[in-house]
């Protein structure tokens, strides 16, 4: 039967039998004369023919995908349907990146459409699959609006999922893929802020798509999903109960069904980071470390496994610190983090993580320079050091406090600060709203242009750190002069610094206000709580006109020399001790040599004279003894 | 440091507002307006609350009400020198252009002048700030602000005050004068209520922990468990 291929498809039995009728009839194009109807078949035909080439499109993308790589999403499903963890952990930490840099290291993976026969259309895995796709997308190539829209999608979904079901799911999946997760979910809604308050450079169909784009990565469903989490989990009654040393069974009790998985828990105590996170990038530093209230800040809690996660945590902190004016707070907070990196870094030279965990890094130490210039104190020399040898040149600006300690501080803030949002978007909805403010705003391009500090929310917090370095300014200067007496009228240190002497009297003030500051001590309740505390080891007072100065020294340290080295002369002896006496027979000399050798090799790192050569002397005591 | 995150004068409404998700309730904003302007009229701030209310202005720009967020600034001034003043700032997001008001925005204008002010009190310009404050730029402030808001200008000497403490044993009345924007009778009322004494123009500041200083060596400790392996050593030889 002379049957056109199209009609195969057809959906209606009725239509094609029409359709047959007519092209029966032999108008199948031999002659050149087509029957109209030919080509007025149904729609039907158009959309079928569209599924069928869409199809045909995806089997030859089917086909492109190089062997290894169906067969390990095949083993990577299987997994994660086994909830076999440690498979599941190889598949995601080492196999997806070496597909990545295999075969997609400049292109998208396949989508999720095309693999999901692969995978029997498991819904659940393929969300997981596109979680990794989008993150690709967004680290290794430029996300356009659709793919913004979309990740948006599929992350609620997984939340959705997540939380929606009826009860816990079984799911189980590595603590390193749910710190990510909730990682690049913040991470994408971060990004999509800073792109969607570019107003100029957006397109005809952008605009239309984001004034219809409503709810999507909206700060308060963001926020939405981080406090659902932490509520489902109930993870603050957990660490609460934990520190309390409660039994397994009372935990489990008080945590409820969805608090003993360990997928539910990890997400909320991440679910805390990530608050933790987003409120720095919306400006709100003491409800930032308000959420952290529960968590304890130390590196042998449980949850340092996953690395990234604590230097997120340490870094967010200090940060607030610092915009909190807690400045040896903050130094503590770097201190401790940085040193932490140095001793794990040997752990993570092969991870995918390390270069941003150094980045972030990087950034803390000219964190902890800021804070160093503006409240100097000895606590820890060798991240002093390493901080000065990449920041030397920005810190001496800043520690002289003179003029040119501004752009120092400005430099290293706009580098090591978070990537701050604005909470709202441009009026997208309201097109007359949207061309005044493309109206409104100047050229951007010119160098001068200073009200681009309006919109940036980074210049804003700059300006607020900018004004107290300028009450700050004058003090190194002081402190130089004040250290070389016990007392001195306040007339004369006026006329050294050649400044007004009420003036001066008013920045003394400042410079005994900067000296102190609130600290954390410890025993102290969540992270905001502390005491003031005095942070500089130079005191004056002012006694009418008469500046009174007091200085505290660090006496000299010489126990800690002197035990060391008794302990190693006592080694030494007893070592010495404990040799075989030397053979009779050989001369003493000879017998010294015997006794010197095993010496020899302790005899280098001791300070009192004992020179290799062997002294027929010391042979005699041993013999004698 | 413990009352400044939860003050004793906060009731268990505003508590769990500030402390649980509520806060983000568009709806519970006027419970906080309301906490705020019955901390203007009795003399008491809650740093944490009032940061509670901007943050709610940040995420619905149509609960703006900008004489709520100059009352709050306002409050903020007399906490220096704590960084409160900066973090009310930090939670200012630019006001998108197509916002509603009844009338103009008084915030834009006012707000250079609060920031000045702010800068002057943490860099202990007291005699500068007075001046500034009581000058005819300022009168709109005055008249329609820092008039409603009771003790106001007692707060602000409270900062000088804090200042002062810190760093004087014996100040001249002048110049403490010249701090508190009072002079004669006020100047001696206002020095006999803090229960400090003043002879012949100077005021005596008493003792307390910032301004009583001594030179401290700090000593090495050398503890007993430091030395065990080497007497221990000694003495079994």
């Amino acid at each position: 039967m002379a049957q056109p291929r199209v009609a195969l498809w057809a959906a209606e039995a009725d239509d094609m039998d029409d359709d047959l009728q007519d092209m029966s009839l032999g108008n199948y194009g031999q002659n050149g004369h087509y029957d109209d109807t030919f080509f007025q078949q149904p729609q039907i035909d158009e959309a079928t023919l569209m599924a069928m080439q869409q199809h045909m499109a995806q089997q030859a993308a089917f086909a492109q995908i190089p062997d290894v790589v169906k067969g390990f999403i095949v083993h990577f499903h299987q997994a994660v349907l086994e909830n076999n963890l440690p498979e599941i952990t190889i598949a995601y930490e080492s196999g997806w990146n070496k597909y990545t840099e295999k075969f997609y290291s400049r292109t998208e993976w396949p989508e999720a459409e095309i693999i999901a026969p692969l995978v029997n259309d498991d819904p659940i895995f393929l969300i997981l699959y596109r979680e990794l796709y989008y993150r690709h997308v967004y680290s290794r190539l430029q996300p356009n609006i659709d793919d913004r829209f979309h990740s948006y999608e599929n992350s609620c979904e997984l939340f959705n999922y997540l939380l929606n079901s009826e009860g816990p799911v079984k799911l189980e999946l590595p603590e390193q893929w749910l710190w990510d997760i909730i990682d690049e979910f913040i991470y994408q809604f971060q990004v999509f802020c800073t792109w969607r308050s570019k107003v100029k450079s957006k397109t005809d169909d952008e605009l239309l798509m984001l004034a219809e784009g409503g709810p999507v990565w909206s700060s308060y469903s963001v926020l939405n999903v981080l406090y659902s989490l932490i509520q489902k989990s109930k993870i603050n009654e957990y660490i609460a109960a934990h520190q309390a040393g409660k039994t397994p069974e009372e935990i489990a009790e008080i945590v409820g069904e969805y608090g003993v998985r360990p997928l539910y828990r990890h997400l909320g105590y991440f679910s805390i980071i990530g608050l933790l996170r987003v409120h720095v990038l919306l400006g709100d530093f003491t409800l930032a470390l308000k959420v952290m209230e529960n968590v304890e800040l130390n590196q042998k809690s449980p949850y340092t496994r996953v690395t990234a996660c604590t230097v997120a945590t340490y870094y967010y902190v200090g940060f607030c610190y610092i915009m909190l004016r807690r400045y040896p707070d903050a130094i503590r907070t770097f201190v401790s983090i940085l040193n932490w990196i140095m001793r794990m870094r040997q752990y993570h030279t092969r991870s995918y993580q390390y270069d941003q965990i150094s980045k972030t890094a990087d950034r803390m130490y000219a964190l902890f320079a800021i804070c160093n210039a503006l409240s100097p104190s000895r606590l820890d020399d060798n991240i002093a050091n390493i901080s000065k040898e990449r920041y030397g040149e920005q810190f001496a600006k800043m520690a002289k406090g003179q003029e040119d300690a501004i752009p120092a501080f400005k430099e290293l803030f706009l580098y090591a600060c978070p990537k701050f949002i604005n909470a709202n978007a441009p009026p997208y909805d309201d097109p007359v709203a949207l061309n005044t403010l493309l109206q409104s705003s100047p050229d951007t391009s010119s160098p001068d242009f200073d009200s681009s500090a309006l919109s940036d929310p980074a210049q804003r917090h700059l300006s607020l750190l900018l004004s107290d370095v300028v009450a700050y300014t004058p003090v190194p200067t002081l402190r130089s002069f004040l250290k070389l007496y016990t007392s001195l009228g306040a007339k004369k240190l006026a006329n050294f610094l050649d400044a007004d002497e009420e003036e001066m009297v008013q920045q003394l003030m400042v410079m005994k206000q900067a000296s102190r500051s609130v600290t954390h001590v410890p025993g102290g309740k969540g992270l905001l709580d502390g005491q003031t505390a005095s942070t500089s080891d130079l005191n004056f007072v002012i006694d009418e006109n008469m500046v009174h100065i007091a200085e505290s020294t660090v006496g000299r340290r010489y126990a800690g020399w002197f035990i060391k080295n008794t302990e190693r002369t006592q080694k030494l002896y007893d070592d010495l001790k404990n040799q075989p006496l030397p053979p009779p027979s050989k001369s003493a000399g000879h017998g010294a040599n015997g006794a010197g050798a095993p010496v020899a090799p302790v005899q280098t790192d001791v300070k009192p004279v004992r020179t290799g050569q062997p002294k027929v002397a010391w042979g005699g005591v041993k013999v004698g003894a | 440091m413990a009352s400044w995150v939860s003050p004793p004068t906060r009731t268990e409404l505003i508590e769990d507002l500030v402390s649980g998700v509520d806060r983000y309730n568009p709806s519970n904003v006027s419970i906080l307006e309301d906490y705020l302007y019955h901390q203007i009229r009795s003399q008491e701030y809650d740093c944490l609350a009032n940061l509670a209310i901007l943050k709610l202005y940040q995420f619905n720009p149509d609960l703006y009400n900008p004489d709520v967020v100059i009352n709050i600034l306002i409050k903020a001034l007399t906490a220096a020198p704590l960084p409160d003043f900066n973090l009310c700032i930090s939670l200012l997001d630019e006001r998108p252009i197509n916002a509603s008001l009844d009338e103009p925005d008084p915030l834009p204008t006012l707000l250079p002048t609060l920031k000045q002010l702010s800068d002057l009190l943490y860099r202990c310009r007291f005699p500068a700030f007075w001046e500034v404050y009581q000058s005819d730029e300022l009168e709109n402030l005055r008249d329609n602000y820092t008039v409603e808001c009771v003790g106001f200008e007692d707060a602000v000497r409270e900062v000088a005050i804090r200042a002062v403490k810190a760093t004087f044993t014996r100040i001249s009345a002048d110049r403490l004068a010249s701090y508190l924007d009072l002079s004669g009778s006020e100047l001696v009322a206002f020095v006999d209520k803090k229960g400090w004494k003043m002879d012949a123009n100077v005021v005596s500041i008493p003792p307390n922990p910032d301004n009583q200083i001594e030179a401290t060596v700090v000593q090495e400790n050398i503890k007993l468990a430091q030395l065990t392996k080497v007497i221990a050593h000694g003495a079994s030889t």
